[in-house]
Parts: C-alpha cells; structure tokens; sequence
C-alpha cells in the first residue's frame, strides 16, 4: 500500500510523502430505497486531474455533494490535507480550499461578471466603486489565466464565458481543489479545449481538479487517473494512460459493452412525402431577428441532423416546430395543413414529440413529483383523463411504464423530480417525448448528461422510429454524432440555415466552415 | 470552537416540519403566558376561561362556529391563488364588495327567499370575482405584482362599505349609525345561531382538494403553479388558468362576505370584515396552501380569536390576540425552517 502510494506521488512528480489533498474514506450515503454512496475510497492529489465517471444514478453528484457540505455523509471520513473535516455549507467547503461548478449555474444573471465574482466574497471591501470592482476582477482573470469581461452583465454571455465566471468566482476563493460536475455539456468543442488548457494550468500551480463527464474521449484526453463509480460503489482507480474508451466503458457497466454498436449506418429509407414544411419562417423578439428566412422540408422517414454553435437559433428553431413559438412571418405546414399558428398542444396531440434544450426550465416542474411530470404529455387524454376527471392511479401506472422503458430506478415516484440524477431526468423526459411522436420526434442535445450506454440505447431508437416513418430533427453540437446518425446535416449560423447536405456527402470541414458563416454555395 | 453545528437539508420532512409547528405554537403560547404574568394577571386562570367560555357552552361552540366561517373562506381564497403561484392580499377586499353585492341583491330585488338567497351567494362571488379582475389581468397580461394592487383595492372596497352603510343605505330607522337595516332574508340557521355558512366553507374545501388531486384541471393547475415554463410546453393555456384560479379566489373570499352579511350579522356595517382577509393569508400560509389544511388552521384561528374575545372580556385589550397570532406566524416561519437543519455531531477534529 504504502508502495503504491509513493509511485503515484512520484508519477505525479510530487515529493514522496506529499499528503493527498482530498482522501474520502469509506463513504457512504444513503436515500430512502438508494444506496447513493456505499464505502467510497479516493484520493486526489496535488498536480493532477481526476475524472469521476459512472453511469446515469451511479452517486457521482451524490459524492461531490458530500464533500461540499451539501449533503451529510452517512458513514465515512473526509480528509482535507490530512484533517477530517465535515462541511456543514459550501462556505465552509471554500473556506477550507474546495470549490465546486454545478452543471446548472448559479450566477446571478442580471449582475455584471465583476460583481458577481465579488458577490457573498469576505474580502470584498466594504466600500467599493464599480471601476475599482471591475480592476480587481480583471487582475484576478489575468493571474488565474481566465478571460473574462468583467464589466458585462451575466445574462449576456455565452454558456462558456458563465461557465469561466463560476470556475474564476471558484478560484479567486483561493481553491486548491476544483470539482466540475459535467462541465462539458454544454459547452462547444472550442470552450471545452479552453477550459481543458485552464485546468491543465491550474494543476500544474499544484492543485487539483475532479472532473465528472459522460464523454470518455475526454476523460482520456484531460485526467490524470480515473475513479469509476457503479451502483454507488468504487468498481476502480486507474491511470487514464492504462485505459482505453472500451476498458472504461466496460468499469461503468460491468459488462462487454460495444461502444462502435450504433455507429454503422443503417440504409436510410427516405420516404419522398415531407411531412413538414417551413416556408421563409422569420421569428423576430426582444433580442432581434433570431430565425431569418428559414425555408426546408422534412421527410418522413429521415433523420434531419442540425449542426452550427449552440445560440444561432437552433432553440427557436425548435419552439417554432412544436409550436411553442409563433413565427413573425412565413408558414409552418403539417401534412399539407397550415399550423403555422397550432401552438404546442396541438402539435403534440398531432404526435409531435420535443426533447427540450433546457429539461429543468421549461420540459420538467423539478418541484413536483415523478408521476406528475412522467404524465406530462398523456394526462389529458384516456386512461389518464376521462370526462375531466384525472385519475392518480392511471398516472401512476403510466409513470412506472416510462421509467420501467427509461431504464430508471425510481424507488418513490411521490418523490420530487429534482431527486433524481440529471442523466436520469434526461432519461425520462426523453422517453416521454418519444412515446408521443408519432410523426415527429424533435430533440435538441438529447444526449445531454447521458452516460455511454444511454446514448446508445438512445440513438438505436432514433433510428428505430425513422424506420418506422417518423422524422427525427436532431439537434447536437457533436459532429460525430450528427456525421453518424444523420440523413442529412443543415447547418445553422446566426438564425439561418447555411445550407443541406446529405450525410453520404458531407465532410467535416465543410461542415466546420459552414458553422462559421460560410453558405454551401459559396463553398469551393 | 463550535461544538454543535447544524447543516441545512434541502427539505423537510414532513414529521419534522408537523412537530415544529406544534412546537411554535405552543411557544407562542409560553411566551404570552409569561408577558401576562409579568403583567399581573395569571395564565392559567385566564387559559382556562378562554377554554372554558370556548368549548364548555354551546354558545361558545356556536360563536367559535361563526368566527370559522369567515376564516375558511378568506383562507381558501389565499390558498388557492398561492397554487397557481399568485399572492391574492385582497380577500379582505374582496370580501367586502361580495357582502356589499349580496347586501344590494337583499335590500332592492324582492322574491321568494329561495331564489334571492342563491342570487345573494351569485352575487357575492360575482362582487368577489370583479373586485380582483383588475389585479388579475395586470398580472396576465402586463406582468404587474399582484401583491400591491390586490392590497390596494382593499381600502378601496373597505370605504366603500363604510359609505353605504353610512350613506345611501344607511338604516333608515335611525337607530343606527353605520349599518343598513336587517337584510329581508337570512341563510336559515343550522344549529342553534350557526348558519350554513361554515358546513359549505368545509365542504368546498373538500371540493378543491378533491379538484387538485382528481380533475385534470387540478392537474393543469399543479403543474402551472410549480413551473409555468413546463405548462407553456405542454401547451396549457396558462394565462387563462392565471386569470380563472385567481377569479376563483376572488369569488370564494367574496362568498364568504355573502354569509357573513346573510348568516352571522344579517345587516352590512362598515369594518364588517375585521380583519379577516388578512388573517386567511395567515391561515392560508400555516396550512401551506392544502385546502383541507385551511380548515385546520382556520380552526385553530378562529379557538384565538374567540380566546380573544373572552380575554376583552376579561379587560384586555385585542393587541393582546393580535399580538399572539402574529408570535404564532413569526414562530412557525422560524419553525419551518429550523426543520431543514439536522445536528451534526462534533466527530470533527478541528486543528
Ligand atoms: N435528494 C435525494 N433524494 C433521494 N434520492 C436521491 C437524492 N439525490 C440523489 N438521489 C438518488 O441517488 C442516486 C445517485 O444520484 P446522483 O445524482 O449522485 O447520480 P450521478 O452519478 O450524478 O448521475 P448522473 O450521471 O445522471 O448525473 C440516484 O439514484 C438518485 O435518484
Ligand atoms: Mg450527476
């Protein structure tokens, strides 16, 4: 033991005997009818990057919750340099050098960046002009190496300019340890290598970073050693350099796993009838012209993959689909009907299925319970409503079918949502909506928060209804996913479609051009 | 050194969040028990007058009967516009303007009482309904707080009956100086004094409870108060709900003005609401917006304020009530969120 210890001290270049600076020991934690956690042993070191990986449900948030002081472990030690230490806050966790980055940010939006780093900060002076704010934030970015506007107000920014907020307001608390749950989610390739170049610049100052992701190209790209968690239980601690996508996979699930499974193309059946057509749609609000000109058909029978940087209208593109938004202009037809003004119900009823972009706001109500939000799409209609009257069993047994398909284990479905993993929130909204489309099947980064196995099972679906004769609109900033699952890839750039190409056809540059601003005409 | 240390669960649970607020209660209590006896008189003998004038005579009963009638309904009122997410500080308003409604149906229209009766209770929610439109549509369509002017409208309906009753329809027999003359009809007694009033205040909190948990509109309206964004994806009309639960609370805080014009008083007078539209917020928030909470609570209210009206008698002043409900609120708020803390034990080694 003592052996091991000092080779991985060495490995790090760390003198030996240098103390980890975080070290759970035999942690557990349990929830009524979950082992969240069960007797979990890690150590992080100075100087390295640690990834947490595991399934949807495997307890990785439950643990990080724990060493935050969010949670109270039920068994267990957690030892900061050397001294078990037990959180009551994440004001003490900070204090004691640990800061965390939840996937859903918790800045205040109206704020600028300054004052938001400076927000709930002891050492931000009592007495302080705003240029003063902004000096301090600037020379905090410039020393930690984060590029961040300090004068710009939150609201504005892009999920990856929020995201560098949160980790510097982390930092500039002096954190000798940064957790990151699912940082990369939602950002885009190129935030995701800035944030990977910080964090290597971070530990290198000798501290530490946790790292959960689902994407294990980017665990074997970024960490150092990797933990894997299953069922709540450590299955293993490696050395990424020692593993293989395949090899992790396998720890996570406990069994051969085929990550290559899905990736083979299926003969696309493109039916020629399009089952929707937008034509010159235009969508104007309060931040400008967000679609302009929008025109295309979708087929049944096809999946219509949509590429270009999350924000240029791929949200509004979708509400306008599903009838959540009413076109400025142009015309939205259904099977040859105008619904250019059916809103959402309709479209639902129609059998139009929508994996929204942001599940917590506007696809669950977090609050209430599983049942409640597993009926969200059926309860209006038999077994679940009959004459006006809803009928609690009815959705109850609706509920148990969807997370019996879903794959998640609910033991109370009267418990909130919010108690589940965010995989497994992911999970059954996804299911919800794909029981409904029977025509259309909208999902935007349906793969949001899932882990490997999830995906797949996923993505075998997708192709399942298209077979079937349904028309998939897939929404992904992976290009992987939409080069190997798509009939054909449109891409968006500032609310427009740059241009259509056949996946067959289609090759990355042009696409990564595309993206940028470059129409399919214009291409060489 | 801190030896114990608390830490803040997410939520409580229900067992814990139940004793707290016995708890609370019963501090309330101890606290105005010992202000009392610092004052010279003794707790006890006055607990036990209150206790004894409340449930030892069916008078007692029948008064603290009366004193719940108002409360279920200016509760319900509350809790309900608190489902769908809506503050309703206007059910004292609204409660006026039902009674002034029902009071002119009464005083002008002649008929057989029952068909004025029905007309009165029509009018009463209808005087309700219109007294938080105005509100209800600033919320819906220009995203105004419904705090302020749903309050706001209360002076405005307490004057009014203040003008009637002095005013236009003031007793013409002159023996009083702010009520109209006894209402032609009456809701029929139930027992001994006790009208209709408080047995239909508990059976529509039963219909609302049944409404939340059984129709697919209590659905709709779970899922609009507890995240508006997911019902606007689900494409629930949830202006139109906005507008119909919060028209809803108006009507019910204004059938509970209704009767107490009808029922209890049989005459509209100026301050004939006293104060109960307010204390349903009370009564609403301690039930946490569940309507067969309401009748717990208003329960509860109306064993204080009866308690307060013998402790009058008794030669003390109404702050004396006033200020025990308030101690009760301020306690059980302190309570609700003393009971998402748990006790860490001090394992901890600090150095
Ligand atoms: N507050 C809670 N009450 C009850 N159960 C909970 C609570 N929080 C988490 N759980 C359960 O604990 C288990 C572990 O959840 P956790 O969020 O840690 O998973 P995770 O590994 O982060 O998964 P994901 O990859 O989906 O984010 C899940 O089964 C979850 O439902
Ligand atoms: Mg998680």
């Amino acid at each position: 033991m003592a052996r091991q210890t000092a080779s991985i001290q060495q490995r790090l270049g760390l003198t030996p005997g240098t103390p980890p600076i975080l070290a759970l020991k035999g942690v557990s934690k349990y929830f009524p009818g979950v082992i969240a956690n069960e007797d979990v042993d890690i150590d992080v070191y100075p100087g390295e990057i640690h990834a947490l990986l595991g399934e949807n449900g495997a307890g990785k948030s439950t643990l990080m919750n724990i060493v935050t002081g969010i949670y109270k472990m039920d068994a267990g030690e957690v030892i900061i340099e050397g001294h078990a230490r037990d959180f009551s806050s994440p004001t003490d966790a900070i204090d004691a050098g640990i800061g965390m980055v939840h996937q859903h940010f918790k800045l205040v939006r109206a704020f600028t960046v300054a004052e938001n780093i400076h927000l709930g900060w002891p050492q931000t002076p009592k007495c302080i002009s705003k240029r003063h704010l902004e000096s301090r934030t600037h020379a905090l970015a410039q020393n930690l190496g984060l590029a961040v506007k300090p004068e710009a107000i939150v609201a504005n920014l892009s999920t990856g300019e929020q995201q560098r907020v949160e980790i510097l307001r982390v930092l500039a608390r002096d954190a000798k340890l940064l957790i990151l749950d699912e940082p990369t989610a939602v950002l885009t390739p190129k935030e995701a290598r800035e944030l990977f170049a910080a964090l290597r610049a971070f530990v290198a100052r000798g501290n530490a970073v946790i790292f959960i992701s689902h994407k294990l190209d980017e665990v074997m790209e970024v960490s150092n050693r990797v933990t894997v968690l299953r069922g709540g239980k450590k299955v293993a601690t490696e050395w990424t350099d020692t593993c293989t996508e395949n090899s992790l996979a396998q720890l996570m699930v406990g069994r051969e796993i085929v990550l290559t499974e899905t990736q083979k193309k299926t003969a696309p059946s493109i039916k020629t009838a399009p089952i929707l057509n937008l034509s010159d749609i235009s969508l104007t609000t309060d931040q400008g012209t967000v679609l302009n000109n929008i025109s295309f058909d979708l087929a049944a029978g096809e999946i219509l993959g949509i590429a270009g940087i999350a924000g240029n209208g791929q949200r509004e593109l979708t509400y306008v689909m599903s009838g959540l938004s009413t076109p400025s202009s142009g015309m939205l037809t259904l099977d040859g009907k105008d619904v250019t003004k059916a809103g959402a119900r309709t479209m639902a009823q129609t059998g139009i299925g929508h994996i929204p972009e942001d599940r917590l706001h506007s696809g669950m109500a977090p609050t209430l319970s599983i049942t409640d939000n597993a009926v969200l799409r059926e309860y209006a209609q038999p077994p679940l409503t009959r004459k006006g009257w809803f009928s609690p069993k009815g959705a109850a047994n609706l509920a148990r079918e969807i997370a019996r398909v879903a794959d998640v284990m609910v033991p109370d479905f009267n418990m909130p949502a919010r108690n589940l993993s965010g995989g497994n929130q992911q999970r059954l909204v996804a299911r919800r909506e794909m029981r409904i489309a029977e025509k259309i099947l909208i999902a935007a980064y349906p793969s949001r928060g899932l882990d490997v196995g999830a995906i797949n099972t996923m993505m075998r679906y997708f192709i399942e209804l298209r077979d079937q004769g349904v028309a998939v609109v897939l929404i992904s900033e992976e290009l992987e996913e939409l080069m190997n699952f798509s009939d054909r890839i449109a891409v968006m750039f500032h609310g427009e479609i740059m241009g259509i190409i056949p996946t067959k056809d289609a090759d990355v540059e042009q696409i990564g051009l595309m993206m940028g601003g470059t129409r399919q005409e214009d291409l060489t | 050194m801190n030896l114990i240390r608390l830490q803040r669960m997410p939520i409580a649970t229900p067992r814990v969040a139940f004793a707290f607020r016995v708890a609370s209660v019963l501090l309330a209590l101890f606290t105005t028990a010992i202000a009392l006896s610092i004052s010279g008189r003794s707790p006890v003998a006055l607990g036990a007058k209150v206790i004894s004038a409340t449930f030892g005579s069916s008078f007692g009963l029948e008064d603290l009967a009366l004193l719940f009638s108002p409360l279920v309904y200016c509760g319900l009122s509350v809790a309900v516009a608190l489902r769908i997410g809506a503050w309703n500080i206007g059910a004292e308003g609204q409660f006026n303007f039902g009674a002034f409604c029902a009071t002119g149906v009464a005083l002008f229209v002649q008929g057989p009482t029952w068909v004025i009766l029905p007309l009165m209770a029509l009018a009463g929610m209808v005087g309700g309904a219109l007294w938080i439109l105005i509100p209800t549509l600033a919320r819906a369509y220009a995203d105004v707080s419904e705090l302020i002017t749903t309050l706001l409208m209360n002076f405005v309906a307490i004057l009014l009956v203040y003008w009637v009753a002095t005013g236009p329809w003031l007793d013409p027999s002159g023996m009083a100086l702010a009520t109209t003359s006894r209402l032609p009809v009456s809701v029929p007694a139930l027992w001994g004094i006790v009208h209709w009033g408080p047995l239909v205040g508990i059976f529509l909190a039963i219909a609302l409870a049944l409404f939340v948990t059984y129709t697919r509109w209590g659905y709709e309206v779970r899922i609009a108060g507890a995240n508006p964004g997911a019902a606007r994806y689900a494409g629930m009309p949830v202006k139109t709900q906005l507008i119909g639960i919060m028209l809803l609370s108006g009507a019910i805080a204004g059938l509970g003005g209704m009767m107490e014009v009808a029922g209890t008083v049989g005459r509209l007078q100026g301050g004939i609401s006293n104060n109960y539209g307010y204390i349903g917020i009370m009564v609403a928030v301690l039930a946490r917006a569940a309507p067969i909470g309401v009748l717990a609570t208003a329960f509860f209210m109306a064993v204080l304020l009866n308690g307060g009206i013998v402790l009058q008698s008794q030669g003390l002043t109404t702050h004396t009530v006033l200020a025990v409900t308030g101690l009760i609120l301020l306690y059980a708020a302190i309570g609700d969120e003393m009971a998402h803390y748990k006790i860490l034990h001090p394992k901890v080694k600090d150095i």
